[in-house]
């Protein structure tokens, strides 16, 4: 089940919101859970076990963390959730590659990858290494750690959150109107971003990749990669953040401005927040970080750079992504660091950048990922043809949208208005918004035939 | 207050939506988008898989929504083609394009293959009806090069060819479905009788009128009028005797059609692998064979003055191996009649090569 879906909006939530409302605290992680259970299972059917083994393994390994075999045991927890995400991640990507390398001919699983298995077994490990680094206490009750597992709001899509930040919100939290409707905002911009600009990029890009491709051509379906990709995923975490304000939780931001980054190194600070704070948490610090030598430090960059692009889907183009970060992760930090300030050449930089590293994630053939690449310099195309500036014209304003929503230029606005005493207008232009928002994006939804869902492979 | 009206509202319409999939009486199908909707029935076979396809199918003032989606891209988005299909002069232009070079030899070598197989002695004729992105300008809009393939089809085709793509203007068409109106036709029966060697006849008709036409293309930009089909006969059309091969005898106008989704189908009955038509009255004691697609039902009626037997025949429908044990093609006269829309899309034909 996708949020962006008239069965979500209209039957899942309404009937969530409707009992999880009615039945007093003790039953609301309850009812929570049960949604949460009935949410994956609309989806994904019987893997809801797959999804309630790992939580009660897990679970079972965190009560013995307090014991004097604790290292044992997170040892035996690590492997356990490493290997179901080997299993259905990545097996067939290795038996693949061994049977083309080395000639073998062993059979592929027959394995459905499991969705949203990236960011449960992550949330089950940063568990698993908090407590048994005393940062959180262990969780005593297993229906409260399927629930903060399973929570439906960030469970196939993030953003990866940490028993220890919701711990104390799984154990009382006061839902209150203001909250609910700071969430019903959140939620709506989320469903905007997602249904009405990156479902829309999809379109776009798909049309002008049917057509007769010109090097123009190429850099705005390369600009579509990058906007969808951004609107799409960080539109789901609003919706998630927003979700989660609604039944009383405060999830972290996930997303900020990524796209207006002076560097790489700053745009990570800013994009996916939730997975590059696990890899510096959980890989990069223990294995040694910048508190080492330089060659060591560079290891450590590579490994979690690696593992960041093999966690976003078991091919080759995604190690190459993590792998091309790597490269500019490691540039910035020797070598352009001084040069990269808040300048317009630092901005166009890490822009262009990061439209190349979408065109790497967006296209896992790697045939294809070259003539792509090709297109963009036009090696063997025309620099321009009537079909690519006829695509560019009718649809500009949705890459006008995309470029002006990149950047907190309404957020200013907002902050303006306010202190110039507008909070009357601003009130009304709120309610306004969300009407309107709400309405096309159900109408949109409505009249769509697909709705493209990236998190797939994730 | 602001909090508590986002809350109130935000509930309304989630509970309203809720409300409705619950106690609405079930639509079966969509005149507004011609398609059969999803079901309880769907429901009862798999509950969750269904259950969006109906929700959405079911929702509340749905045809609305559909409106404000096409407003919203065409109009604030500015995207042209939004679901494939121009507005101009408020009619619905479908995008043929871009013209498929394959299709097209593959259009040329099935009706060459028939000629060389059945037609050695027939009188063979052929024409190219344009379809609304011919009307499209050049230069501005996606518009395939309609006079190239006009030249190859010249050229390659074997029959005489009856040119009538320059005849019709865009207001000749309905506005929000593919075809011709019928009324559009009168204006080249004198080409086609001049061509095929017929006596030109000026026939009185009378008008009929049939309201509520929403078009094939019409829910690509619904927020354009439905519209009214005119249908033209006389007494010599009624008492025509027409035969289908697959639902037996129907009239020429098949007023039974009225009930369903495509008010087109009025036409000869809509889709039909094979139609025999035959007029007792008529003068001429000649026999045609027309191999159309759904441009054809509503011009094939204006030609039965002219034949005793008119056999019509869409080979969307049926295969041309099996079409050949029905009809015999000796000394009559044979009109391939299709839209560039087929032309540009011609692999649904099913001819053996």
């Amino acid at each position: 089940m996708v949020f962006s879906s008239i069965s979500f909006l209209f039957f899942f939530l309404p009937l969530l919101f409707l009992i999880y409302f009615i039945v007093p605290k003790k039953l609301k992680n309850m009812v929570l859970l049960i949604f949460s259970l009935l949410f994956y299972y609309i989806g994904e059917k019987w893997y809801v076990i797959l999804l309630l083994s790992s939580c009660l393994v897990n679970f079972l390994v965190g009560r013995k963390l307090s014991s004097k075999q604790k290292k044992s045991y997170l040892i035996l927890g690590l492997v356990f959730n490493v290997g179901l995400l080997f299993y259905y991640k990545y097996t067939n990507f290795f038996i693949d590659n061994f049977n083309q390398i080395l000639n073998f001919n062993f059979s592929t699983l027959q394995v459905v990858l499991p969705l949203g298995i990236s960011f449960f077994t992550f949330q089950n490990i940063s568990y698993l290494i908090d407590v048994y680094r005393n940062d959180t206490k262990e969780e005593k009750n297993l229906f409260a750690y399927f629930t903060y597992i399973s929570l439906f709001p960030q469970l196939v899509a993030g953003p990866i959150v940490r028993y220890k930040d919701i711990r104390k919100e799984l154990e009382s939290r006061k839902e209150s109107t203001n909250k609910f409707a700071s969430g019903i905002t959140r939620f709506t911009v989320g469903l905007g971003k997602k249904v009405l600009i990156a479902d829309t990029l999809y379109y776009t890009y798909t049309a002008i990749m049917a057509s007769n491709m010109s090097m123009m051509s190429y850099w705005v379906v390369a600009l579509c990669f990058t906007f969808q990709i951004y609107y799409d995923f960080s539109g789901y975490s609003d919706m998630a953040i927003g979700l989660g304000s609604m039944f009383g939780f405060t999830f972290k931001e996930n997303f900020n401005y990524p796209l207006i980054s002076s560097s790489i190194t700053e745009f990570w600070r800013r994009w996916h927040m939730s997975l590059s704070s696990f890899f510096r948490d959980y890989i990069y610090i223990p294995l040694g970080g910048n508190r080492c030598s330089i060659l060591k430090n560079i290891r450590n960059i590579l490994i979690v750079w690696i593992l960041t692009g093999f966690w976003h889907g078991a091919d080759w183009n995604f190690i190459l992504w993590g792998f091309y970060f790597f490269c500019f992760l490691i540039l910035e930090k020797f070598v352009l660091k001084k040069y990269l300030k808040n300048n317009i050449f630092s901005y166009l930089y890490t822009f262009l950048i990061v439209i190349f590293s979408f065109v790497i994630f967006s296209i896992s053939d790697m045939k294809e990922l070259v003539s792509f690449f090709q297109g963009m310099f036009g090696i063997g195309v025309e620099i321009t043809n009537f079909e690519s500036i006829y695509y560019l014209k009718n649809n500009f304003m949705i890459l006008i949208v995309s470029f002006l929503g990149m950047g907190p230029l309404f957020k200013n606005i907002i902050i303006r208005l306010k202190k110039g005493k507008m909070n009357k207008v601003l009130s009304v232009l709120e309610v306004v918004f969300i009407i309107v928002v709400l309405i096309l994006s159900i109408a949109v939804i409505i009249s769509s035939t697909f709705n493209p869902f990236i998190y797939f492979r994730f | 207050m602001k909090n508590k009206i986002i809350v109130g509202i935000f509930i309304l319409i989630l509970g309203s939506g809720f409300i409705f999939g619950i106690l609405s009486k079930t639509q079966e199908i969509s005149f507004f988008e011609r398609r059969k909707l999803t079901s309880k029935e769907d429901l009862k076979e798999d509950f969750f898989a269904n259950l969006d396809d109906y929700m959405s199918d079911q929702f509340l003032l749905r045809n609305e929504l559909l409106k404000v989606s096409s407003i919203w891209n065409r109009f604030f988005l500015r995207n042209e083609e939004y679901n494939n299909v121009y507005t101009k002069k408020d009619s619905i232009i479908e995008k043929n394009y871009p013209m498929n070079q394959k299709s097209i030899d593959g259009f040329i070598d099935k009706m060459n293959s028939i000629s060389t197989r059945y037609l050695k002695n027939s009188n063979v004729y052929y024409t190219i009806l344009p379809d609304k992105s011919y009307f499209l300008e050049e230069g501005k809009e996606l518009k395939m090069d309609f006079s190239s393939m006009k030249k190859q089809l010249n050229e390659e085709i074997k029959g005489v060819y009856i040119d009538i793509l320059d005849e019709f203007t865009l207001e000749d068409y309905f506005k929000t479905d593919i075809h011709l109106k019928q009324n559009a036709y009168f204006k080249v029966i004198p080409t086609f009788t001049e061509k095929m060697n017929l006596k030109y006849q000026k026939k009185d008709y009378e008008e009929y009128k049939i309201d509520h036409f929403y078009g094939a293309s019409f829910s690509k930009a619904p927020y354009l009028n439905q519209e009214t089909i005119t249908y033209y006969s006389n007494q010599e059309i009624k008492n025509t005797k027409v035969k289908h091969l697959e639902y037996g005898k129907r009239n020429v106008y098949d007023l039974t059609q009225l009930n369903n989704v495509d008010l087109y189908n009025v036409f000869l009955s809509g889709p039909s692998a094979l139609i025999e038509i035959e007029n007792n009255q008529s003068e001429s004691s000649r026999e045609l064979i027309v191999f159309r697609d759904s441009f054809g039902s509503s011009f094939v009626p204006l030609l039965i003055p002219y034949y005793q037997k008119i056999t019509v025949v869409d080979l969307r429908y049926i295969s041309d191996e099996k079409m050949a044990e029905l009809i015999s093609f000796d000394q009559k006269d044979v009109l391939f009649m299709y839209s560039t829309l087929l032309v540009n899309s011609s692999e649904i034909l099913k001819v053996k090569k």
